[in-house]
């Protein structure tokens, strides 16, 4: 040994004489290895007399020792032994390779940083060698080599180095074709030695860049190749799978994919993920996608999660490119993305969702104009929708309103009969859209929940032509509006309000603000889609659900009024209107009672709540057609409604329960029929929302404007107020007049126009007002000749020619 | 050994069952395995040949003619010298395909690649394809023909030196070590990488 230190000084001549000392007398090199130089001495030691001898370790030893000490030979060192491998593999004497490998790895390991490049060289040299020779053997011990030597870090670049070889030759072992055994044991090997290369490759910038689409081209599709396989026999294989796992080709593959997703970054998502969708197209594997869906779930899982939204973006894409495609695939493909959206909606934001959505919706228009109404295309579109609300599910609440508001946004309008059936069926798709969402969303606060601009639209759809429309509006208010979970139970109009069970807790002071605010449109639009005489029961019983919803979610005094006039306002509808049928009246009954039977139940008001049981079994003995359920046709004998009038909720007798309990019911007392507000406050915004609806000239709306007669929420009143004698005189009047006096007076009147009214057949009221209205005539005729046939019914109704009437005759009145 | 001075590598393409891994099996190992299976993805065979004094070694890669394996036999055109397109000359729709075929090599091989055109499966009674149909549409696309059978192990060995040579021609035209990057250089033989210029 210490004769070995000389090696710093090499000469011939010493190595000579160092191994004829060293040298076992019985090597098979004899006495010519004196003439070689030493290195090839030492490699030559390392082999056995018999290569199922196995290497000679001590020599090995010897010859690690001399690498480390001469560095510099190392690349000679490799040389050799690897044209001795060569030589050996030509004359199969497949024993020495494995020896040489196993020297080869050995002295790779010792190797220091500085002298391995030079090594590596001859090392894959002979890697790749291995990997041609037909012997399976061989094979698996050269990748098992090259991924010893890919978990090596090293530190100098080595910029000429190429692993183009090794993909091709590690992705054609993936997929090997041979007899089972070694089959599994070549696409294992070539599944690991993909990983070393990946591995290799990706951590360093300055080797080849392992990302481009040559590489990936390979690498993706023999995985997939490998994880297919597990889908397709896993039932029957599980069992033994686990024990052995990590040597199962499928689950080394999948280890392996998620590995190479892991370290994609942002630029190289696409390049991964197209071989990916090639792969599915070509192996036809959208049709049955549960292979689809497990890898794509893969991917979602390991890819950085900041970048998970590309993943859904490319699939999108990749839905548009198949647009061509049957409806199954897209559906599919529509159902993996519904899979994996979910994964990536915590990781997205902002404007990027909005993008996912707005292309989800438009891929859901794309279906809806050009496949009419296949079974399949249908299935797209429940995809589709599916898709929507998994992705809404998993964003946070406030983005959900956002989202809401978007798809709302969408709806075309206007909502004129004119359009086609695409318009409409688009219309009921992003309404079951919107209902999807709103689902998934849990309303805390009314006020957060239902912001201005996403209110008005939602019930400026409530008043769709379509009824079905009009079902799924208030399906929508339905959810958005439940928060205790009642919804389930109020679905069914009932009379037993103690079996329900409900859920009520007190109201929080900004929902009543909300309700304070918003409550009149919310009123006004519901009573205005219960004109509609296309209403069927469940549009009905729809309204009476959200009614009662709103009133378990803000059970307070306040809104029972509100509700109580309402109600009031039905049933006067119900007895007055012409253009309902009596079916529908009858409905119209029946939701008045009960809502009468389920308001103080839950706002406790023991005498009204005694007052509707007794109308309950009074309607029970005399007018069951009444009472629930609703039907669309009823028997030819039912009575009408005003025949029966002591069957009717009676405006007064409700008032005094009201006051029997304390309640204020002042508010209810003064207004006419159906108003849903008094004057001040909540008239001014509920009018002023009118307004607004009213100029968007729709025809339900210009119809909703004449259907209200309250004073207050009269759409005439704006136009009014200029026309108003607002002189000196009756300005002074007013500062100097004291304000109870006036309120006095103003109580008074009002009391009178509505026993005018009440009382006075409608006639006479055209007759007291005749010679006065003329322009509003006019004005009034303009807007029947807007106006639709059909509509033009409904408008000779007394009601419509009251509000000029009233005007008319009690100018003062609008002085405030 | 391994002294080789060339290395190149031929790519087999052309619908499943025209015979490319017998051509393959019988040019490397010399035999003709009744009752190959279809290849799965592709395989991967070795040749070392003499031309004139010279080593070269032939990196064959055998490709799965089934539709489904389209996207990873696809990426094996790219670094290709020399395409072997294969039609069974018993069978009319593999000829039928090979406008597909061309389109497609294309699209992902590179420009310069080498194409040869071979009917298989000249053993067979039932010829469907006229040699004269073959050469035409050979020479039509600027390709070398030949019309084969690996079963007899006809004009096998012919095709493959054929190969080995033009290319050799070819890379000696173009002697100047120039980088590609499509070749791999661990390989000793770095100044083989330029060869693959299109023949005239």
């Amino acid at each position: 040994m210490a004769l070995l230190k000389c090696c710093f000084d090499p000469g011939e001549v010493a190595e000579m004489f160092d191994t004829l000392y060293q040298n076992d007398p019985g090597c098979c090199c004899g006495c010519c290895s004196a003439f070689r130089p030493r290195y090839k001495r030492l490699v030559d030691s390392i082999f056995p007399v018999y290569p199922q001898d196995g290497l000679v370790k001590s020599n090995m030893e010897k010859l690690t020792f001399y690498s480390l000490s001469s560095p510099e030979k190392t690349d000679r060192i490799g040389e050799y032994l690897y044209q001795r491998a060569a030589r050996d593999i030509y004359r199969k004497k497949y024993g020495f390779v494995i020896i040489a490998m196993e020297a080869m790895d050995q002295l790779l390991l010792a190797c220091h940083a500085p002298t391995l490049n030079l090594f590596v060289e001859s090392f894959l040299k002979m890697v790749q060698k291995l990997l041609e020779t037909t012997e399976p053997d061989l094979q698996i011990l050269a990748t098992q080599s090259f991924v010893k030597f890919a978990n090596i870090e090293e530190d100098t670049p080595s910029y000429h180095r190429r692993y183009d070889f090794f993909v091709s030759k590690f992705s054609a072992m993936c997929h090997s074709g041979d007899s089972k055994e070694i089959r599994d044991k070549i696409r294992t090997a070539g599944i690991k030695g993909l990983q070393a290369v990946v591995r290799k490759t990706v951590s360093d910038d300055l080797v080849e860049n392992i990302w481009e689409p040559v590489h990936m081209d390979k690498i993706v599709p023999s995985l997939l190749f490998n994880m297919q396989d597990s889908s397709f026999h896993k039932d029957q294989r599980i069992a033994d799978d686990v024990q052995e796992d990590g040597t199962d080709p499928p689950m080394l593959a999948e280890t392996c994919m998620r590995e190479l997703v892991g370290r994609a970054s942002f630029g190289h998502i696409r390049v991964v993920l197209r071989p990916v969708l090639r792969h599915f197209d070509l192996h036809k594997l959208w049709v049955p996608n549960e292979f689809a869906i497990h890898t794509f779930r893969i991917i979602m899982f390991s890819i950085q999660a900041q970048y998970s939204y590309t993943v859904v973006e490319i699939l999108m894409a990749h839905l548009d490119e198949n647009v061509k495609s049957s409806a199954t695939i897209r559906t599919s493909i529509a159902e993996v993305l519904s899979k994996i959206i979910a994964i990536a909606a915590g990781e997205s934001v902002g404007p990027t969702v909005l993008e996912i959505i707005n292309s989800l919706l438009n891929h859901l228009r794309d279906s809806v104009k050009n496949g009419t109404c296949q079974a399949d295309e249908k299935q797209y579109q429940e995809a589709l929708i599916n898709a929507l609300g998994e992705f809404a599910n998993h964003l946070p609440d406030y983005q959900k309103i956002e989202i809401m508001m978007f798809i709302m946004s969408k709806i075309p309008f206007p909502l004129v009969d004119n359009q086609t059936p695409a318009d409409n069926m688009l219309q009921s798709i992003l309404l079951k859209s919107l209902l999807k969402v709103g689902t998934k969303y849990q309303t805390i606060h009314l006020n957060t929940t239902f912001p201005v601009s996403f209110l008005e639209p939602l019930l400026r759809m409530s008043l769709a032509p379509d009824p079905e429309m009009r079902l799924l509006v208030q399906k929508i208010l339905h959810t958005l509006i439940d928060r205790h979970g009642n919804l389930e139970k109020l679905s069914k109009l009932a009379l037993n309000i103690a079996d329900l069970d409900l859920n009520i807790e007190k109201s929080s002071r900004p929902d009543l603000i909300f309700i304070n605010k918003h409550g009149p449109i919310i009123y006004d639009a519901l009573y205005t889609s219960l004109q509609m005489d296309s209403n069927t029961p469940e549009n009905i019983e729809a309204v009476y659900t959200t009614l009662a919803l709103l009133c378990v979610e803000l059970n307070s005094t306040e809104t029972v009024i509100d509700l109580l006039q309402l109600l009031l306002g039905i049933q006067s509808l119900a007895l007055s209107s012409t253009a309902l049928s009596a079916a529908q009246k009858f409905n119209l009954h029946t939701l008045v009672i009960g809502l009468l039977v389920l308001i103080p139940d839950v706002v406790n008001i023991q005498p009204l709540s005694d007052y509707a049981k007794r109308l309950v079994e009074a309607r029970k003995e005399e007018a069951p057609h009444c009472l629930p359920d609703m039907l669309s046709h009823y028997p030819g004998e039912c009575e009408p409604a005003n025949k029966i009038p002591h069957l009717l909720v009676d405006q007064m007798a409700v008032c005094d329960y009201l006051k029997a309990s304390g309640i204020d019911s002042s508010r209810l007392s003064q207004t006419s029929p159906y108003g849903a507000g008094g004057p001040g406050v909540i008239a001014g915004s509920q009018r002023h929302s009118w307004m607004e609806t009213s100029a968007r000239g729709s025809i339900m709306e210009i119809q909703s404007v004449h259907e209200v007669d309250s004073a207050a929420s009269s759409p005439g009143l704006a136009r009014k107020m200029p026309e108003e004698d607002l002189t000196f005189e009756s300005m002074k009047k007013v500062l100097t007049e004291p304000i109870e006096v006036r309120k006095e007076a103003e109580a008074e009147r009002r009391k009178q126009i509505s026993q005018a009214f009440r009382t006075a057949t409608f006639s006479e009221l055209v007759r007291r007002t005749q010679p006065k209205h003329d322009i509003l005539q006019n004005r009034l005729n303009e807007i029947f000749k807007s106006l639709s046939v059909t509509d033009a019914g409904n408008v000779e109704e007394p009601k419509g020619t009251q509000i000029p009437t009233y005007e008319q005759n009690f100018p003062e009145l609008f002085y405030y | 050994m391994d002294d080789y001075k060339f290395l190149f590598k031929v790519v087999l393409v052309g619908n499943a069952g025209v015979g490319k891994t017998c051509l393959v099996r019988r040019f490397t190992q010399g035999l003709f395995p009744p009752g190959q299976g279809a290849t799965i993805g592709v395989d991967f065979m070795i040749k070392t040949v003499d031309v004139g004094n010279e080593k070269v070694k032939l990196q064959i890669w055998d490709t799965a003619g089934q539709e489904r394996f389209r996207s990873i036999t696809q990426s094996y055109y790219r670094s290709a010298h020399a395409l072997i397109l294969v039609y069974d000359i018993s069978c009319q729709p593999t000829f039928d395909c090979l406008p597909d075929w061309l389109r497609e090599i294309e699209e992902y091989a590179s420009s310069k690649v080498l194409r040869v055109l071979v009917g298989n499966k000249i053993d067979r009674d039932d010829r469907e394809i006229p040699i004269q149909v073959g050469e035409e549409f050979a020479e039509r696309h600027n390709m070398y023909f030949l019309e084969t059978s690996a079963k007899e192990s006809d004009n096998v060995e012919r095709l493959f030196m054929q190969i080995a040579e033009d290319l050799m021609k070819q890379a000696r035209m173009t002697n100047v070590p120039r980088y590609d990057p499509n070749s791999y250089n661990v390989d000793s033989s770095s100044q083989e990488s330029s060869c693959c210029s299109r023949l005239t």
